[in-house]
Formats: C-alpha cells, sequence, structure tokens
C-alpha cells in the first residue's frame, strides 16, 4: 500500500491504494464517484475520461501514485451546486447522448478544448474528441453541444 | 408534422451530471466480485479442472461450475441450446466454464488465471460450408439450426422472361456491437429471500423466466430490474451476466457484482452473423425485374441464440424494398465453432441488403438507367405484393424516401476519385410471423402524477421519452404532470424485448391504448374541467383501481414453412440513404463525405431521437463498411476492433418522410435499425462509382480494397 495525496474536484484526500491502482480505481472506488465510467481499461475508449492539472487523461491507464499531489476533476466536479456548468447545459439542450456512458468522458475532453481555445473549428473539434467513443450518437449532437457550449461560454448565448 | 408534444430525453440530465447509475456503478456493502472463467480452445472435452491454486487464493470465497446449477443448465432466446457452464465439452473460444468469485474484483481475477483446465482436443468446425458436409456433429439434432425458404411466382420462368441477368456471390463478416459500456449486472438475496438482480439488459421479463428455470425457483422469487444501459443494439437480448449473477448470489447469499471487462466482452458477447449470398437477378431490358433468386448460408457459431431469426428474416427481405413477381429465397444457418453470432441491429438486413443493393446498381449499370430511376421502377407501392405475397395495404413510403433523396442524387458532381451510391431498405416492424405483444399500465398517485408502467427497456435510443410523449399526446397532459416507472418485473408488465425497432411502435400503441382508457375515465371524472389528479385519485381509491392498461400485438400471420407465404410483419419501415465518397487509390482507404438520409417512419413522435438514431446507425454502417471485423481468437480490444470516431463521420442530414401506420401509435413505426440497414451498401456502391471496382465482401477496409485497385 502507497500514500496517495490527491485533490479532486476541490477537496483533499489522503488514501492508502494498492501500488498498481489506477486512478480510475481510486475515483470510482476509493472516492465512490461513479460518474467516470470505464468503456475499456485499455486507453482506448475515453469513457474514463477526467482533467489532471488541466489535462485530459484518460484515467483507466494513469496509476493513482502519478496522481500524487496533483489535481484531477470529474465530470461531479462541473456543476456548482444547482447550476450546471455551461457544457453540460449544452449537452442537455442540444440532446449530445443517447445512452449517456460516452457523456461524462465527451464532457470532459470538451471542457479541456475550450479552456483552451475559445472558438474551435469544426475540425478541432473532431481532433479533441478522437479519443472518446460514442457508439450511438454518430458524433453529430455531440460536434453541435460542443459549439453551443463555445457559445455559451463566450457569453454569446 | 410531428405529433405536437414534444419532450427532451428525460435522462439527460443525469447523464449530463454523471449521476445516471449503470448497473457496474452500484455498489452494495460486503459484495463479491465474479470472473468468469474461460475456454481456451474452440472444441474439445474438458478432462479435468484444477481448481487448487485458485481455492486457495486469499480473498476468494468460492468457485461454481455446472455441477452447482440447481436447475437445468440450458438457456436460449428460441432453443434451448446452451449451457450456462460447460458441461462436459466446449464449443467455442470464450465458452464460460466456472465462476470465480472473491471478495473484490482483482482478487477474483487473479485467481480465475490459476484455475487449470485440461482439453481433449476435437475436430474444429471453423466454417459454415464445412459444418455442412457434417463431418464433425456438434449438437445432437445435427448441424443445421434452420433453413427457411421463401417463394413466389415461377423463378425459371423469370429467368427465362428477363432480358439480363446479373448474378454475383457476396461476404461478410463478425462484428461486434462495441457498446461503450461493457456487460454488467448486480443482484442480491433481500429479506424476504427473493433474488434480484439490476443488468445492462434489453429485456428484462426473458431474463427472469431463464433464471427461474436454472435456477429451478419459481418467477415470483425473482426479481430483474434494468439499470441505466449504455447501448445494447441486440447485444443484452441474449443473457449476458445475469444467469451468473443469479448462481453466485444463490449460493453466496452474498450481494455479487459481474461487470465485464473489454476483452471478456468481446469473448462472450453474440456477433453479427457472418453471410455468404449468391444472387441472381433477372430483369426486363426497361429495367423492370423479373426475377430474384437468393441463397444464404450463415455462420451461427456454437450455439443458436437468434439464429433461426435471422436466417428467416434474411430470406423475407431478400429482394429489398422492391416488387418482384418471381422469387427463390432460400437461407440456412449452420453451427460451427465460431463465436456465437446473434441478435445485431437489423437481425442480418444489413448483410442482405449490401447484396440487394449492390446487384440493383450492377443491373442499373448493365441496363444503362439510372440507379436512382432503377430504384424508383421497381419500388414497393401500396398494393404490391413482397416475396412473401403480403398485399401492402398502408404506410408504404419507400417511393418517398427516394424521391427526398433526389435533389441531392441530380445535383451530385462526379469528379476524380469521389463517387456516389445509394442504398435503400425495407424492414419489417417486430418479430417474424409470431406474436409479439407490448402492454402498459397507468396508475395515478396521491401527489397528482400520472404513472407509466413500461416494462420497455430504453437503452439509450430514447424510448422512455416517446413513450411519455405518446402518453401525454393521448392525455392532453404535460410532461410535469406524469412520470414513468420502467423495465422491472415486479412494477411493470411484458413489453417484450426492446429489439426489431418495435418498442415505439409496438409498446407505443400499448401505451396509447392504455392512455385512452384512462382518458375516458378522466372525461367522466372531470379532469377536463378543471378537477386535479389528486383529488380523482382520492375517489377512485375507495372504488377500487380500474385498470387502465393497454395491450398490442401487431396483426401477423404465421409463414407457411415451405414456401413462407403470409403475412410476416404488421407493416414495415422504408429508407433511402445516399454516401458521397473519396477514395484514395494508392492505400485504398475511404473517406465518407456526406450522407443523406431519408427515413419513413410513419409518424415523427420524437424528430431529435429519430435523427440521433439515423446518424448512429450511419455511423455503425460506416463501420460495417470499412473497418469493422471481428476476428475469432484475434480481436480482443478496442486496438484491433475498429470502430468510428468523430474523425471518421461525414456530414450528415437527415429528412422525415412520414407515410402513416394506422395500427400504430399516431401513426407512427419504428426506424433504429433501419437507421444502419441501407448505408453500407451506400457506401459500397459509392465506392465502384469513384474508382470502378467493386467491392463484394465487407468490411472493404484499406488490404481489401488495395487488393482490388
Ligand atoms: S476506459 Fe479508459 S480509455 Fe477506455
Ligand atoms: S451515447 Fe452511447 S456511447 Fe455515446
Amino acid at each position: 500500500m502507497e500514500r496517495l495525496n490527491i485533490k479532486v474536484n476541490g477537496k483533499d484526500y489522503e488514501l492508502q491504494v494498492k501500488p498498481w491502482a489506477t486512478l480510475l480505481d481510486v475515483i470510482r472506488e476509493e472516492i465512490g464517484l461513479t460518474g467516470t465510467k470505464e468503456g475499456c481499461g485499455e486507453g482506448e475508449c475515453g469513457a474514463c475520461t477526467v482533467i489532471m492539472d488541466g489535462m485530459a487523461v484518460n484515467s483507466c491507464i494513469v496509476l493513482a501514485m502519478e496522481a500524487n499531489n496533483r489535481e484531477v476533476i470529474t465530470i461531479e466536479g462541473l456543476a456548482e451546486g444547482d447550476r450546471l456548468h455551461p457544457i453540460q447545459e449544452a449537452f442537455l439542450e442540444k440532446g449530445g447522448m443517447q445512452c449517456g456512458f460516452c457523456t461524462p468522458g465527451m464532457i470532459m475532453s470538451t471542457k479541456v478544448l475550450l479552456d483552451g481555445n475559445k472558438n474551435p473549428t469544426d475540425e478541432e473539434i473532431r481532433k479533441a474528441l478522437e479519443g472518446n467513443f460514442c457508439r450511438c450518437t454518430g458524433y453529430t449532437k455531440i460536434f453541435e453541444s460542443v459549439k453551443a457550449a463555445a457559445e455559451k461560454m463566450r457569453g454569446e448565448i | 408534422m410531428p405529433i405536437k408534444r414534444y419532450m427532451d430525453r428525460i435522462d439527460a440530465i443525469e447523464k449530463v451530471l454523471g449521476q445516471a447509475k449503470y448497473a457496474g456503478d452500484i455498489h452494495i456493502e460486503g459484495m463479491l466480485y465474479g470472473v468468469i472463467v474461460r475456454s481456451s480452445i474452440p472444441h474439445g472435452w474438458i478432462k479435468n479442472i484444477d481448481f487448487d491454486k485458485a481455492l486457495t487464493y486469499k480473498g476468494v470465497i468460492k468457485i461454481l461450475t455446472q455441477k452447482d446449477i440447481p436447475g437445468e443448465n440450458v438457456y436460449g432466446i428460441i432453443k434451448k441450446d446452451q449451457p450456462l457452464l460447460a458441461k462436459e465439452r466446449v464449443r467455442y473460444i470464450g465458452e464460460p466454464v466456472a465462476i470465480v468469485l472473491g471478495e473484490d474484483e482483482s482478487i477474483a481475477r487473479r485467481a480465475s488465471h490459476l484455475i487449470r483446465i485440461e482439453y481433449e482436443k476435437m475436430d474444429v468446425v471453423s466454417d459454415p460450408l464445412q459444418s455442412m458436409n457434417g463431418g464433425v456433429k456438434l449438437h445432437d439434432d445435427g448441424n443445421l439450426l434452420s433453413h427457411r425458404k421463401v417463394i413466389k411466382g415461377d423463378i425459371d420462368r423469370g429467368f427465362r422472361e428477363s432480358d439480363v441477368i446479373v448474378e454475383r456471390t457476396y461476404r461478410t463478416t463478425w462484428l461486434d456491437h462495441a457498446y461503450i459500456e461493457p456487460e454488467a449486472g448486480l443482484g442480491y438475496m433481500d429479506e424476504k429471500g427473493r433474488l434480484i438482480i439490476t443488468s445492462s439488459t434489453q429485456n428484462v421479463h426473458y431474463k427472469r423466466n431463464e433464471i427461474s428455470r436454472l435456477l429451478a425457483i419459481p418467477e415470483e422469487r425473482i426479481r430483474i430490474i434494468q439499470a441505466t444501459t449504455g447501448g445494447g443494439f441486440g447485444g443484452k437480448l441474449d443473457m449476458t451476466v445475469e444467469g451468473y449473477v443469479a448462481l453466485s448470489v444463490y449460493h453466496t447469499k452474498r450481494p455479487v457484482l459481474i461487470r465485464f471487462t473489454r476483452e471478456e466482452s468481446f469473448l462472450s458477447n453474440t456477433k453479427r452473423h457472418p453471410l455468404l449470398i449468391h444472387y441472381k437477378t433477372g430483369a426486363k431490358k426497361d429495367g423492370t425485374i423479373q426475377a430474384v433468386k437468393v441463397d444464404v448460408t450463415g455462420d451461427t457459431g456454437a450455439y443458436a441464440s437468434y439464429g433461426s431469426t435471422v436466417c428467416l428474416r434474411v430470406a423475407v427481405h431478400a429482394t429489398g424494398p422492391y416488387e418482384v413477381p418471381n422469387v427463390y429465397a432460400e437461407s440456412r444457418m449452420l453451427y460451427t465453432n465460431n463465436p456465437v453470432s446473434g441478435a445485431m441491429r437489423g437481425f442480418g438486413v444489413p448483410q442482405i441488403a449490401f447484396a440487394h443493393e449492390s446487384q440493383m446498381d450492377i443491373m442499373a449499370k448493365e441496363l444503362n438507367i439510372d440507379p436512382l430511376e432503377i430504384r424508383i421502377k421497381n419500388a414497393l407501392k401500396r398494393g404490391s405484393k413482397t416475396a412473401t405475397s403480403q398485399e401492402l395495404g398502408t404506410s408504404v413510403g419507400f417511393i418517398e424516401t427516394l424521391k427526398a433523396i433526389e435533389p441531392f442524387w441530380k445535383g451530385r458532381k462526379k469528379s476524380g476519385t469521389r463517387g456516389f451510391g445509394l442504398g435503400s431498405m425495407f424492414y419489417g416492424m417486430g418479430n417474424t410471423g409470431i406474436s409479439n405483444p407490448s402492454s402498459a399500465r397507468i396508475t395515478l398517485t396521491e401527489e397528482g402524477k400520472i404513472a407509466l408502467h413500461t416494462g420497455a427497456c430504453d437503452i439509450g435510443q430514447g424510448s422512455d421519452t416517446v413513450l411519455l410523449q405518446i402518453l401525454c399526446e393521448t392525455l392532453d397532459v404535460d410532461g410535469k404532470d406524469v412520470l414513468l416507472v420502467r423495465a422491472d418485473t415486479d412494477l411493470t408488465g411484458d413489453a417484450g424485448s426492446t429489439s426489431a425497432s418495435r418498442q415505439t411502435y409496438i409498446s407505443g400503441k400499448a401505451v396509447q391504448l392504455a392512455a385512452l382508457n384512462l382518458r375516458a375515465y378522466l372525461e367522466k371524472e372531470g379532469f377536463y374541467r378543471g378537477r386535479g389528479i389528486s383529488e380523482i385519485y382520492r375517489s377512485y381509491r375507495d372504488r377500487g383501481f380500474p385498470p387502465f392498461e393497454g395491450y398490442f400485438d401487431p396483426p401477423t400471420e404465421a409463414l407457411d414453412m415451405d414456401t413462407a407465404k403470409g403475412k410476416p410483419y404488421a407493416t414495415y419501415a422504408y429508407a433511402t440513404h445516399m454516401a458521397e465518397v473519396e477514395v484514395d487509390r494508392i492505400t485504398g482507404y475511404v473517406k465518407v463525405l456526406r450522407v443523406y438520409a431519408a427515413h419513413d417512419v410513419g409518424k415523427a413522435i420524437n424528430i431529435k431521437n429519430i435523427k440521433g438514431q439515423v446518424y448512429g446507425g450511419i455511423a455503425m454502417g460506416i463501420g460495417f463498411a470499412l473497418m469493422e471485423e471481428f476476428i475469432p481468437g484475434k480481436t480482443e480490444s478496442l486496438d484491433n476492433y475498429y470502430i468510428p470516431t468523430s474523425m471518421d463521420m461525414p456530414a450528415m442530414e437527415a429528412f422525415i418522410v412520414e407515410d402513416e401506420e394506422p395500427t400504430g401509435p399516431f401513426g407512427a413505426k419504428g426506424v433504429g435499425e433501419p437507421a444502419l440497414i441501407p448505408q453500407a451498401a451506400a457506401i459500397a456502391n459509392a465506392i465502384t462509382d469513384a474508382v470502378g471496382v467493386r467491392p463484394y465482401e465487407l468490411p472493404c477496409d484499406l488490404e481489401r480494397l488495395k487488393k482490388l485497385l
């Protein structure tokens, strides 16, 4: 067991973790935040995407100890009380999901994109979401959601 | 025009917040984790299993095998031929042999690797043609699971009277549903000793029935609840984890969670049937199709699953959406030692559509007729007779789908290695030639809500929302006045499975009928004159609950066993897609640039949902056409099974045609599978248009196309 200091959604945790535990294990099993999903466990599908120190990472292939002394944001960390994050609002309004299993990961990747680029082109959106698989929607409504989110975050709508 | 009452997805809010509970998200104190031990060989006798090391592994609670099954060790949606845990023989790589239960998932997983199974290997049947020769017998009743024929008119005369005959062979391979949520389920025993299972599923009532037989306990002692489900596409129709969870809870009396890894999902879930299709079409000079002869051989793998359904559906849909006077379609499904193939979005029709749409284009070229014209010329319309001699009376909007695409087709500009292709389809709603009813029940609550109880499983497609919309539209009430109780064998009646594009049409109708019953009651009780539901609830409670129930079973007729004459479906959906592609001649890379899709849905209940289905279907069709291929014994991760990503998607536009179906709710039919069916065919035709070579085998990936070029 190793000692892990980690900040998740603004809260500090000090945990004992197995050396082989992944960041995803810690988020879901130790901290109990199950919004982050596991679709493959191998870094392929993006369902487990969280933000670590401002970067989108596949938490299933990040060892928990690599997140030591770092700050992580998960899907549960976006809304403030009853107020949805504009990206969540946009996915809600545009219907950017069907089964919803890819949605948390999509939203987290979108956040990293929009935090760094207020007005991404279609191509930039596709590129940013390339590692987030969706089997249901054909991505169109997701792209629309990302665009609407960008507009909201620029204060246009 | 869609119905008046629009509703956004009711599940969207919890999904964007990350609060939706999928089966693998549920945690109960003290729960165990189960991992399945699977066969590593395709065919053999189990000689010995050595559990010693695993049993002494710290944290292992129990290991279960077939000996521990108290009831009948066999299941299957149509034919009961599949053991839950292998008896003495395994028939495919990945066949479950034992369950390891541990205090945590990694313990169970590590211990499962310590189990040694000794086999006596048997000859392997790796192909349906080999299976047909019968050298190795895979099941007691032989290797042929199913054999169906659809016969109409006089096929020989049809070809004699044809001016041109086109004869080709097509092949497709195994595909995986690759829903992003792998299979998962959690079970426990409640205080009364009842078995409760929450799982990722497409049908709760069927699973209760199977578990009852496996455990030899009555159905009333079992409750199955659908968790939020991360996609199904047919792969969560069969038993996935439920039987294993049930058996584990039965023996340990503790809560048990089983969730598959992606690798286990690939190993265990049913695949799209690989089909070998010989197709012969005869036509007059003017393009009128005279005769279609089709011979299909399918690989159903080790066990039956939905093999016989696919066998029949393929034969019934063999002509495509065209009126053909002389038809002889024959289809066989054979057992092999390959993965079990089963239901996957379209039940074989996407494969046969690839063949009939390729034939259409080849014929058009031979006769120098425009591909759109030849489709319009032969299109099914009102009064047409299908291959099963069913006369189509209502809701045949096929030509309208062609007309919706026509402006884009006419406006296309071919250049370089850019090409355009059409794909059309028809698809029968619901099960084939058998009863497949749904039921719905409505109650009122003290808080003044109207509660809809439906057994229909929403697997992401949006039936929860659509069924509530139908309720609201029928009753003239708002979304805020209603609530949903869904897919729970204790609280909802049987709605049948979420498959065959049947929930909007069949369950939707059941909801509408229940709502009409309630409406008559509410009218009497003064609801429409301003009396509130709470008040009515109180008065009606004293007089006993009147049943506000609805039941709908689409009117079909059984098919003749020899000719399949009859009425397999009450109604059909129709669609046409047009694809524009660009082909790189050097690498064989095909980029799909643009897709137009027109669908006759009868009546649109929820336009956003319909378009969502269509776009998702297009994506899956791109995968089928260009990249997806499951290779038994090799494919184990999304790293070697490619599904379309955001970078693969074209610009898409969906058009809705509404030719109302009188038996459907407000005229609605279904769209879930039609969305996918014509897409691969359209791409194959576009590739041919672009570079002049025709793919006869899917996927038309880099390697295959390079070979052709
Ligand atoms: S679960 Fe991490 S990338 Fe798929
Ligand atoms: S909505 Fe189902 S995987 Fe994206």
